[in-house]
């Protein structure tokens, strides 16, 4: 593979038929794709088949494509995928899911701030995390990405920079809110 | 300036924060309980943010689905000529060794041979327990593999080691033996730790209790290198030869099997290389001469993590972790591979 090679210097191997270039581009950028469109899916099965065919796509469109930016490419391309896939996929059974979502955090008689560690022990606030409103929630995971900066997240949501900070803030602000809205002990003391 | 205060504390999760940013941080967080409820809440939810995406990946999988479109767009060509000459020599070689082997076979009519194996293997990150054909308790650890025969038919109950294993041998008369390469160590009824991954090109011996013989093959003889008693230890470089005997405490050195890791005055290379085999990671050191220090830690039921972040103050050292990658590097850097 080209590790040492640019996106964009690999952009220009592709449209020379290189294999190895596709190759180098997909073990660079797979893992933060497959996790950026995750949190559109919420199922990381789905997330790696659109991400396989989003690189396929690519193959096919090579000589065609007039890509200035390569990973604003890849993940602006890879979000349109992944609504598309939701469109599809949307009936008024996901609605019920998420509603009863939101009355298990009411029932859940565990602290979610439990000093721990492991996802079993995080299972608290990640169902919260799924009822914050959309834009919050995505900013929330997408900067949890490696190799996923403030610059890109503004570019692929289309907000400012700006904007991303002040909408992080305020997801932690209000999950602290929520998760500590329905317990009468307070975490961690 | 809440903002502020957030963008510290995220600073910090993700290690980017700088001197300053810390020591404001710090001082920030001392002002009141409720900052400090502010930054352990956070860093709470930044965590459960990140384990979101704790899932298997599987980019070959995928490659090897994204390959074959790409190979169904081209057009068959024609296998080149040199490649299909390696294809000759190869079942030439194969036809040579299948042959040989059968002749040698024929020749050596070993029941041994002819004997079935269990086989028990633990990948890195795992470890398990099980009992022997004889009753003997085995802990085997992580990145090892067992190997003896299904009823232990044969002068000594034999079972082969390359990993690391503690066994609580059931006293019989027939001799237990565990061999892993040259060195054989032989006992009648005793507990034991064996630690002798092969890739370490090294093998240590720590008797729990009991007494224990280890021997190596010599020029083809088997010959005795030391009995051990309780508490005594004989680690073997088995690429020179050379060998250390010392006593130790052997409930320290096998407290692994309970999930707890004590190491006395250790490597941080030999702690990583236990490390890995525990955890299942791979830890790198990004300059070599870093491995050196040694270090006497205990860790009792940890998480990776926490074994990192004491590992990390103890050693004055800073860590990495990308995944399942853990990079070691000085203080004030990160460590990372290209991936190739």
């Amino acid at each position: 593979m080209y590790p040492a090679l640019t996106d964009e210097a690999l952009m220009s191997l592709l449209k020379q038929n290189d294999h190895l270039a596709l190759e180098t581009l997909f073990s660079r950028h797979y893992k933060s794709l497959c996790q950026f469109c995750t949190v559109y899916t919420r199922d990381y099965t789905v997330a790696e088949e659109i991400i396989a065919n989003l690189f396929m796509k690519l193959w096919d469109n090579r000589h065609d494509a007039l890509i200035l930016n390569v990973k604003s490419y890849l993940f602006a391309s890879a979000k349109n995928l992944s609504l598309n896939h939701i469109q599809k996929k949307k009936a008024p059974v996901d609605f019920m899911e998420d509603l009863e979502m939101g009355q298990d955090v009411i029932h859940d008689r565990d602290t979610p701030f439990k000093i721990l560690s492991g996802r079993e022990s995080y299972n608290g606030i990640l169902t919260v995390i799924d009822t914050l409103p959309a834009s919050q929630r995505q900013v929330l995971l997408m900067s949890r990405i490696d190799n996923l900066d403030k610059q890109e997240i503004s570019r692929i949501l289309g907000i400012s920079v700006r904007t991303v900070e002040t909408t992080l803030y305020q997801s932690i602000k209000k999950l602290r809110l929520l998760l500590k809205g329905h317990h009468n002990s307070a975490f961690g003391s | 300036m809440e903002d502020k205060s957030y963008q510290l504390i995220i600073d910090y999760f993700e290690k980017t924060i700088s001197d300053d940013g810390l020591t404001q941080l710090q001082e920030w967080i001392e002002v009141s309980p409720d900052n400090l409820a502010q930054f352990s809440e956070t860093i709470q939810i930044l965590e459960a943010s990140k384990s979101y995406f704790k899932q298997a990946e599987h980019p070959e999988k995928m490659w090897a689905k994204i390959n074959a479109h790409i190979s169904q767009q081209e057009s068959p060509k024609r296998v080149p000529v040199q490649k299909r000459r390696w294809l000759a020599y190869a079942a030439a070689c194969f036809l040579v060794c299948t042959s040989g082997w059968l002749i040698y076979k024929s020749l050596n009519n070993k029941p041994a041979l002819t004997a079935e194996y269990e086989v028990i293997s633990n990948a890195d990150g795992k470890h398990t327990k099980f009992l022997l054909p004889d009753s003997s308790t085995v802990y085997l650890g992580g990145g090892s593999k067992l190997k003896y025969t299904k009823n232990f038919t044969g002068k000594t109950r034999a079972v082969y080691l390359d990993g690391e294993a503690f066994f609580d041998v059931v006293h019989q008369a027939k001799p237990f033996t565990v061999k892993s390469g040259q060195i054989t160590t032989v006992v009648l009824g005793t507990s034991f730790n064996v630690k002798a991954y092969a890739a370490e090109n090294k093998v240590a011996v720590t008797v729990k209790t009991g007494k224990v013989g280890v021997m190596a093959d010599v020029h083809g003889e088997p010959q005795v290198v030391k009995y051990l008693l309780p508490n005594e230890q004989i680690s073997i470089n088995t690429v020179s030869g050379l060998y250390t005997f010392n006593t130790t405490d052997a409930r320290a050195v096998n407290s692994w099997i309970n999930n707890d890791f004590i190491f006395y005055d250790t490597s941080l290379k030999e702690i990583a290389a236990s490390m890995e085999h525990y955890y299942g990671v791979q830890i790198e050191f990004t300059e070599p001469d870093l491995g050196k220090v040694r270090l006497t830690a205990k860790f009792k039921n940890v998480s990776l993590k926490q074994a990192m972040e004491n590992l990390s103050a103890l050693s004055g050292l800073a860590y990495t972790q990308k995944g399942a990658h853990v990079f070691i590097s000085n203080n004030n850097q990160k460590g990372g591979k290209i991936m190739k």
